[in-house]
């Protein structure tokens, strides 16, 4: 689970976790949209290592690399899958592609999720005219994650002492080992989710109709700035991509 | 039965729950281990069937090292029995969630049929057999995880926090059924900050802070020093406070009782001395 991390929000001070969360959710969608727009090795390349500054910005990259370690199975699974039965012509090439657009939008993303505390995030969903139930939804379902993460370990732990063996056998027995941690995992979530709705409501949760906010997000230029430079950069990749003919360097391929 | 040798544990590198444990657990031993929380019990009583192995440190459980055994042998000696039950049921039946471990660590179908019927009415939970686990209460869940552990009969019973969400009376019903296990030679170790129940069931204790064993001993030598009562977070039970009262007054009383009987015997001294 600790590949997850790269999705759980630190509390730092750095000039990413400054930036307003409109700004950096455009700016997310947009590092995105180029990581999809590349399936060759040397632009997406480029893009990662343009990708890491902004993590070493953001104070996260022991967090980050410690994500991509617990990745490293299913990176290597990708791998190893799309070469043997991948159809394209350079079979290996194209899956080292894969497995590097895929890194690039975890980061992508994670460069928001790491970045953005829960509450700002409801914060930002609702002064963009999302419902306050909708958002507050979306930061509990956040704020949940770990938990979720923490519970499934323990559940692990008390099915490996009856004998659940999680890490042996072949893929059908290793598939029929997650049936004693997933029914665990759903039925003590459904009951927390009672529990937290009920706790809810007797506070009051939906008592009035117009809710007022403590702090609102204000959009500075800094964050003009950011959101700018992102639709800007999209729009040149785009523009790169579709309508110039791609020199050859940037469309090499390993030969097998 | 168990032995641990300067066991040092930490979480990920950056939670250091255990520095330094080291003790011995005898075959029929029954022990207590408390702590304030956090104080790293669950994780200590973890290391006993090699869900978490030692950083340093060694574990001898049975007169092997623990090392070279997997989680499943090591829970055919130790039984762990979790605080949460939800933690682990998940089948639709009482009797098929009991069979599944047994099943798991390699006893033949007749064999789990019969241990699941005994254990089943060792706990008072005939009838529950066909039920759904889910439709029960709390502590009938709690009672369910219970059996599902004891029916494999492990040398080494563990319980973490047995006697949450108990009425009096199943508090009664589970330690006479400890006591039982024990006297036909079951060591039991529970984790607990359940004062009185340790005081009145439990001989020895094994009381920790921060990591480390600050006092392993007889239960009411250890519960009686205050330094240690302060460093677990733990108040010392009604009855010894009554006896202290009763001390002040009258200087003849013991202050260190910790049964009713014994408070019982204080006052009768006392009146009778008048």
């Amino acid at each position: 689970m600790s590949f997850l991390e790269v999705f759980q929000y630190t509390r730092q001070d750095s000039p990413i976790h400054n930036i307003d969360p409109r700004a950096k959710l455009v700016m997310s969608i947009a590092f995105a949209i180029i990581s999809l727009t590349f399936i060759n090795i040397v632009p997406l390349l480029i893009f990662f290592l343009f990708l890491v500054p902004l993590i070493i910005a953001a104070r996260s990259l022991r967090r980050w690399s410690r994500s991509m370690k617990g990745l490293s199975f299913l990176l290597l699974f990708i791998m190893v899958f799309n070469t043997l039965f991948s159809t394209v012509p350079n079979p290996f090439s194209h899956s080292i592609a894969l497995t590097l657009r895929l890194i690039c939008l975890m980061t992508s993303f994670s460069l928001f999720f790491l970045t953005v505390h829960p509450d700002e995030l409801s914060q930002a969903l609702i002064q963009m005219r999302v419902k306050f139930e909708f958002a507050f939804a979306m930061s509990m379902a956040m704020r949940y994650v770990p938990t979720l993460g923490q519970e499934a370990y323990a559940i692990m732990d008390a099915q490996r002492a009856r004998g659940v063996e999680l890490d042996k056998g072949s893929l059908l027995s290793r598939i029929r080992g997650i049936i004693p941690i997933i029914v665990p995992l759903i039925i003590v979530s459904i009951r927390r989710a009672l529990s937290i709705a009920e706790s809810m409501e007797s506070r009051g949760f939906g008592g009035s109709e117009n809710r007022t906010y403590m702090e609102q997000l204000r959009f500075r230029c800094r964050d003009w700035g950011v959101l700018a430079a992102s639709v800007l950069l999209l729009l040149l990749i785009l523009y790169l991509r579709f309508f110039v003919p791609l020199p050859d360097w940037v469309l090499w391929e390993l030969p097998y | 039965m168990i032995i641990m040798e300067d066991v040092h544990f930490s979480y990920e590198g950056l939670y250091t729950a255990l520095r330094g444990v080291s003790f011995q657990i005898n075959q029929g031993d029954r022990l207590a281990i408390m702590g304030a929380n956090g104080a790293g019990k669950t994780t200590l009583i973890k290391h006993m069937n090699g869900l978490l192995r030692p950083m340093r440190g060694r574990v001898f459980v049975d007169g092997g090292n623990a090392s070279s055994k997997s989680v499943a042998e090591l829970s055919r000696i130790v039984g762990l029995v979790w605080q949460n039950p939800d933690h682990q049921l998940f089948l639709d039946t009482v009797e098929k969630e009991i069979i599944f471990g047994l099943r798991n660590l390699g006893f033949s179908q007749e064999d789990a049929q019969q241990r699941c019927d005994r254990t089943l009415s060792k706990l008072s939970l005939e009838g529950f057999g066909e039920r759904s686990p889910f439709s029960l209460s709390g502590g009938e869940r709690k009672r369910v995880a219970l059996a599902s552990v004891l029916a494999i009969e492990p040398l080494v019973l563990a319980l973490d926090e047995p006697t949450i969400g108990q009425d009096a009376r199943q508090k009664e019903l589970l330690a006479d059924l400890l006591k039982e296990l024990n006297e036909k030679g079951c060591t039991v170790i529970v984790v607990t900050h359940d004062i009185e129940f340790v005081v009145e069931h439990f001989p020895r204790t094994i009381a920790m802070a921060d990591g480390k064993i600050v006092a392993d001993g007889p239960t009411r030598s250890v519960l009686s020093n205050q330094q240690v009562l302060d460093l677990c977070s733990l108040t010392i039970p009604q009855l010894t406070q009554t006896a202290r009262a009763l001390h002040r007054t009258f200087p003849t009383a013991s202050e260190r009782c910790f049964l009713l009987s014994e408070v019982e015997d204080a006052i009768v001294e006392i009146l009778e001395g008048q």
